[in-house]
C-alpha cells in the first residue's frame, strides 16, 4: 500500500521529529515524547516494510493521550492545549499515512507545526530553528518527490531563495494587529503587555523587557522638563501583604490642583485595561472619551479595548495636589495588614526621631539611600514578610519594590501613602516631533500626604536609588543587557562577558524590530518611504494583489503565443482535451488506436473526422511520414475546429 | 501473410478459446525469438509447441527434460565408428530448427545452461570444434511454475534468453467444452498442415524487423524502461536488453497487424509477455501480471 513512496518518506519522518523538538520546553514532556515514539515507530514501519496497524486501533490508542492530555491541562483549546493536541494528531497521523497523497499532507502539516514554537518564543534561537525546519521540511519535501538527496538540496536552496523576497515583503508590508503578531491568550494569567490591576513584586519589571511603544505625545509649545514627565495611569491605595490595589472605596475626592506650570499636549494611545495615561496632574475636565477617575486618573469611556484614540489633554506640571482628607479617608490610607515587623520598627524609629513630617519623609527615603540598594531588572524572588525581606535582605528591586516598600513605611510611621503606578520619561522622536512612551518607561512611585500641608507629594524613591532612571530614562538605567542567569562560581571571563553582551543586544535588537515590528512601526516605515498616512497595510497589500494580477497579463498573453516544442504532440493532447470534454474516459496510457477504440461512441461525422485526425497523427508521428508545415498546420486548424460529441442515445 | 493467417486459424483450431496467446506465440517466433510456455499440467503447453513446430514447417525434435539428462544429450557427441576407425560427431537434437525443450526446469542446470549457450549463439562447441546450427533456430521450452519439489528454476538471467514468456491458462467453458466434445488432440495435431516453410518464415522475419519504429515509439519504450528502474517497484529495472526485445516483438506484432510501422498499442499488447519473465516484483504477495498492468497505466503513451 505504501511501497508507492518506499523509504523515501523517512526525510519526512525525520524532518517532522526536528520540526517538534523546541515543543518539548513548553508542552507536557509526554507529549512530545509520545510524539517522538510514534514518528519512530512509523519509521521503523517502513524500514522493515511493514504494514500499518490497523485503524481501529489507533482511534482507541489515541483516546488514551488526549484524555491524559485532559487531565494534565484541563483543556484541548489555547495555546498549549491546542499545540499539544495538534502535536499528539500529527503523531496519529504518521501511523496511518499510506499513500503518497497522505505523505503531502503530513509535509503540510509539518509546515503548520514549524510555526507553533513561535506562539511560545519570538527569540532568535527560535527562528534559527524555524529556518532549520524549513530547509528539512522542503528537503523531506523534494526527497518524497523522488529526487536523490543531493538534488534535493539544490532544489530546497532554490525553493527557499526563491521565496526569501517574497517573505520579506510580506513581513513588511503584511497588515499588522496592534501588538506582537502572535500574542495569543496565554494559558496562564500573565499580563505580558500593559501594566496590570495590581502592583506586586514582578508585575512591573515582567513588562519592561518587551519595550513597545505605549503612547505617543505631541506637546503645544515647549514640554516640561524630561525629570517631570511622570504619567500616571493608576493609583493604588490598598495592600494585602503582598499586592497593591485600587479598593474601589474612595467614591469621593476633594482635590485641589495649586499653581504649576499648564501644559497642553495631545495624546495618541490605545488604553491598556481602558486606562489612559496623563501627565502628572491633569485637569479635573476630563475631553471626551476621557472620564476621571478616584485618584486623579483617566479612563476612557469606550469599550473597545484595543481601539487607538486620540485626545487633547490638559494638565500642570508642578502643581500642588492640595486634599483635605477626613478621618475615613486618612484612616483609609493608613490601613496596613499585619506583618513585616522589622519595616514597622524602623519606621516607628524614624517617627521618633523627626520632628516634623517633612523630615520625617526625608529620614524614609534616606533609608534608601543610606544601605546599599540596587536597581535591577532580575531581583531574587521575595517570599512571606517581602517588605522586610527587600528592606533587610535581598535590598535588590525594581521600581515596584522601591515604591511598595516605601508606602508601606509610609503608613507604617503614620504618613497616609499611596503608590501610582504609570510611565515615567519618553523619548523625543526628531522626525516626527513627537514623545514616544513605551513599555520601558513604566514606572510605580509614591504619593505621601503630609498632614501639614494638606496635600500629595509626589516621592519617588527609585530616583534616589538610580538617578539615572528619571534623568536619562529607562533604557539607559536598565540593566537590560546585564546577564540573566546567574554565573556561578566566580566571575565570568571577560570575552564571555562581551559575547553575552553582544548577544543580548542582539537579542534586544531582534525584539524591537523583528517582533516588536506592528502597525506603528510599519505606518511609520511608509511615512519613510513616503507614502504618507493614508497608504496603510491593506492597501499596500489590496495594490500588490492587483499589481501581480495585472502582471499574469503579459505572462497569460504569452503563455498562449508560447512557441509549442512540438506542435503534433500538443495538437494529439488537445484532441484528447476534447474528447475527455465529450465524456470518453481516456488514460494517459492510451495509444491512438485505444482512442479510436474508445470514441466509437461518438456520432457519425464526428468519428470520421477524428478517424483522419488520428490518421494523419500516426502516419506523422509512428509511421515516419515526413509533413510540411502547412500540412501541420491544417491539421492543427483542423483539431482546433474539432468538437466531438457523443452519439445521442 | 496469407500463410500466416492460415496457421494462426490452425492453430486457434488445435488451442481452443486463446487466440492471444496463440498471437503470440507466433509473434514470438516471427520476431525470431525463443519461447517459453509456462503453465500448469494439462492446459495445452506442448501441444502448442507441437502445433507450430507443425504450421511453421519446421523440423523439430522433442527433449524430454529430466534430473539425470546429460548436455551430451542435447548437444551430441562423437562415436567411435569401427569402420573408419575414427569418429563421427552424431549431432544431437539440439540441431533442428525447432527444439521442443519440455519442463526445461527439470534438467540440471548444467544441462540448462549448455542449452541457453546454444539459444544465445546459434551455435554450439562440442569437443573444441564449434558447430553453427540451422537457420531458423528457435526453442520452445515449457515449465511447470507450481512444482518445485526436484527442479533447478532458471535463474532471471537465463529467463532473460527467451524473448517471450506466454501461459495459457484454463480455456473459457465454451472453449471448453467443445475441447470436449471434440477430437482427439493428438489426432488433430495429425492432420495439421504446414502452412510456411523455414524459407517463408525467414523472409518474413526479415520483413517484420524492418518495420518502421518512430522516435515517438522508441521514446515510449524508453519510459517503460525508466519507469520500471524509477518505479521502486521491481528488484532490478529493465536492461536495454528487454529493451530491444520489447521493440523486436513489437514489430512482429504490427507485421501480423499488417502495419508497416509500429505503435505504441503494439508494445502494450506484447509487453506483458516480454518482460513478464525479466522482473520481479518488490511487494510480496503481488502478482507480476499485477505490476505489469501498473507499469503500463502509468506510463504516458506520446
Amino acid at each position: 500500500m505504501n511501497a508507492d513512496a518506499g523509504r523515501r518518506v523517512l526525510p519526512v519522518l525525520f524532518a517532522l521529529l526536528l520540526v517538534v523538538t523546541p515543543l518539548a520546553w513548553y508542552l507536557p514532556f509526554w507529549v512530545t515524547g509520545v510524539f517522538a515514539g510514534l514518528v519512530l515507530i512509523r519509521a521503523a514501519l517502513v524500514w522493515q516494510r511493514r504494514p500499518l496497524p490497523p485503524r481501529w486501533l489507533l482511534v482507541l490508542a489515541l483516546l488514551v493521550p488526549v484524555g491524559f492530555l485532559w487531565l494534565t491541562l484541563k483543556t484541548l483549546v489555547g495555546r498549549e492545549g491546542g499545540v499539544a493536541l495538534l502535536v499528539l494528531l500529527a503523531g496519529f497521523k504518521a501511523l496511518e499515512t499510506g499513500g503518497l497523497r497522505d505523505w503531502r499532507v503530513l509535509l503540510a502539516l509539518g509546515f503548520f507545526l514549524a510555526a507553533m514554537p513561535l506562539l511560545f518564543d519570538q527569540s532568535p534561537a527560535a527562528a534559527v530553528w524555524l529556518v532549520v525546519s524549513l530547509v528539512a521540511l522542503t528537503w523531506a519535501m523534494a526527497r518524497l518527490a523522488g529526487n536523490p538527496p543531493r538534488a534535493g538540496w539544490r532544489q530546497t536552496a532554490t525553493a527557499l531563495g526563491l521565496s526569501l523576497p517574497l517573505m520579506l515583503v510580506l513581513f513588511f508590508i503584511m497588515p499588522r494587529l496592534s501588538g506582537p503578531l502572535w500574542s495569543m491568550p496565554p494559558s496562564r494569567q500573565t499580563a505580558v503587555t500593559g501594566l496590570a490591576d495590581d502592583m506586586a513584586p514582578g508585575s512591573i519589571s515582567r513588562i519592561i523587557p518587551a519595550n513597545t511603544p505605549v503612547f505617543n505625545v505631541v506637546f503645544d509649545g515647549a514640554p516640561p522638563a524630561r525629570r517631570d514627565f511622570y504619567w500616571r495611569v493608576r493609583v493604588f491605595d490598598r495592600f494585602d501583604g503582598v499586592r497593591w490595589y485600587e479598593a474601589g472605596t474612595i467614591r469621593e475626592e476633594t482635590l485641589q490642583l495649586l499653581g504649576g506650570q499648564p501644559y497642553r499636549y495631545r495624546i495618541t494611545v490605545k488604553p491598556e485595561r481602558r486606562r489612559l495615561p496623563v501627565l502628572d496632574y491633569p485637569a479635573e475636565n476630563a475631553p471626551d472619551p476621557a472620564q476621571l477617575q478616584p485618584g486623579l486618573t483617566w479612563s476612557s469611556r469606550r469599550s473597545t479595548a484595543e481601539e487607538t484614540i486620540r485626545l487633547p489633554a490638559e494638565g500642570r506640571s508642578g502643581a500642588r495636589l492640595a486634599e483635605a482628607l477626613d478621618p475615613a479617608r486618612l484612616a483609609h490610607y493608613l490601613q496596613l495588614p499585619p506583618g513585616n515587623p522589622q519595616a514597622r520598627a524602623l519606621a516607628a524609629r524614624l517617627r521618633q526621631r523627626s520632628a516634623d513630617d517633612r523630615i520625617l519623609l526625608r529620614g524614609l527615603l534616606d533609608t534608601y539611600r543610606s544601605q546599599p540598594f540596587r536597581y535591577t531588572l532580575t531581583p531574587p524572588a521575595l517570599q512571606g514578610q517581602i517588605v522586610d525581606g527587600f528592606l533587610f535582605g535581598s535590598r535588590q528591586g525594581f521600581c515596584e519594590h522601591f515604591a511598595g516598600s516605601l508606602a508601606f513605611l509610609a503608613r507604617a510611621a503614620g504618613l497616609p501613602a499611596r503608590v501610582v503606578v504609570g510611565y515615567q520619561g519618553g523619548r523625543f522622536n526628531p522626525d516626527g516631533g513627537f514623545w514616544q512612551v513605551r513599555s520601558a518607561d513604566a514606572h510605580a512611585w509614591v504619593e505621601v500626604w503630609l498632614p501639614s500641608e494638606e496635600a500629595w507629594l509626589r516621592v519617588d524613591p527609585t530616583a534616589t536609588v538610580s538617578p539615572d532612571r528619571i534623568a536619562a530614562g529607562a533604557e539607559s538605567a536598565l540593566p537590560v543587557l546585564q546577564p540573566t542567569v546567574p554565573v556561578i562560581g566566580g566571575a565570568p571571563p571577560a570575552w564571555l562577558g562581551r559575547w553575552r553582551q553582544m548577544a543580548e543586544a542582539w537579542s534586544f535588537r531582534w525584539q524591537q524590530w523583528v517582533v516588536g515590528y506592528d502597525a506603528d512601526r510599519q505606518r511609520q516605515l511608509f511615512r519613510r518611504l513616503g507614502l504618507g498616512d493614508e497608504v496603510s497595510a491593506p492597501v499596500v497589500l489590496r495594490g500588490l494583489a492587483v499589481g501581480m494580477l495585472l502582471g499574469m497579463v503579459p505572462l497569460l498573453w504569452w503563455w498562449r503565443r508560447r512557441p509549442v516544442a512540438d506542435p503534433l504532440a500538443s495538437g494529439w493532447m488537445a484532441v484528447r482535451r476534447r474528447l475527455r470534454r465529450a465524456g470518453i474516459a481516456l488514460a494517459p496510457s492510451d495509444g491512438p488506436q485505444d482512442v479510436l477504440g474508445k470514441a466509437a461512441g461518438l456520432a457519425e461525422a464526428d468519428r470520421i473526422e477524428l478517424e483522419a485526425l488520428t490518421q494523419h497523427y500516426i502516419d506523422w508521428r509512428y509511421r515516419g511520414q515526413p509533413a510540411s508545415a502547412a500540412e501541420i498546420r491544417t491539421w492543427l486548424r483542423a483539431v482546433r475546429r474539432f468538437r466531438p460529441r457523443q452519439r445521442a442515445a | 501473410m496469407q500463410s500466416f493467417d492460415l496457421a494462426l486459424r490452425q492453430l486457434n483450431g488445435l488451442i481452443l478459446g486463446k487466440p492471444v496467446a496463440v498471437r503470440l506465440a507466433v509473434t514470438c517466433l516471427l520476431a525470431g525469438g525463443h519461447l517459453l510456455i509456462e503453465d500448469t499440467p494439462g492446459v495445452g503447453k506442448t501441444t502448442l509447441a507441437h502445433g507450430l513446430a507443425t504450421v511453421m514447417g519446421l523440423d523439430y525434435r522433442r527433449v524430454q527434460f529430466t534430473a539425470d539428462l546429460l548436455p551430451a544429450d542435447i548437444l551430441g557427441s562423437s562415436i567411435f565408428e569401427r569402420e573408419t576407425g575414427g569418429f563421427r560427431f552424431q549431432p544431437g537434437p539440439v540441431f533442428a530448427q525447432l527444439l521442443l525443450a519440455d519442463e526445461i526446469n527439470r534438467a540440471s542446470p548444467k544441462v540448462q545452461s549448455a542449452l541457453l549457450e546454444a539459444m544465445e549463439e546459434h551455435q554450439v562447441t562440442i569437443e573444441g570444434v564449434t558447430r553453427t546450427l540451422p537457420e531458423p533456430f528457435f526453442v520452445i521450452a515449457t515449465q511447470n511454475p507450481a512444482e518445485q519439489l526436484g527442479t533447478f528454476p532458471l535463474p532471471e538471467s537465463q529467463l532473460d534468453r527467451f524473448l517471450m514468456r506466454v501461459s495459457l491458462g484454463y480455456p473459457p467453458r465454451e472453449a471448453e467444452r467443445a475441447l470436449l466434445m471434440g477430437e482427439n488432440r493428438r489426432a488433430l495435431l495429425a492432420t495439421l498442415l504446414p502452412a510456411l516453410d523455414g524459407a517463408s518464415l525467414r523472409r518474413a522475419q526479415a520483413e517484420a524487423a524492418q518495420l518502421t519504429v518512430s522516435t515517438a515509439l522508441a521514446d515510449y519504450v524508453l519510459a517503460v524502461l525508466e519507469a520500471s528502474r524509477r518505479s521502486g517497484r521491481f528488484v532490478q529495472g529493465l536492461s536495454p536488453r528487454a529493451g530491444l526485445a520489447i521493440i523486436a516483438a513489437a514489430r512482429a506484432w504490427a507485421w501480423l497487424e499488417g502495419r508497416d510501422h509500429v505503435l505504441p498499442e503494439d508494445v502494450k499488447a506484447t509487453l506483458p509477455s516480454v518482460i513478464g519473465h525479466r522482473l520481479v516484483p518488490l511487494e510480496p504477495g503481488v502478482t507480476i501480471e499485477e505490476e505489469v498492468a501498473r507499469l503500463v497505466m502509468h506510463v504516458a503513451v506520446p
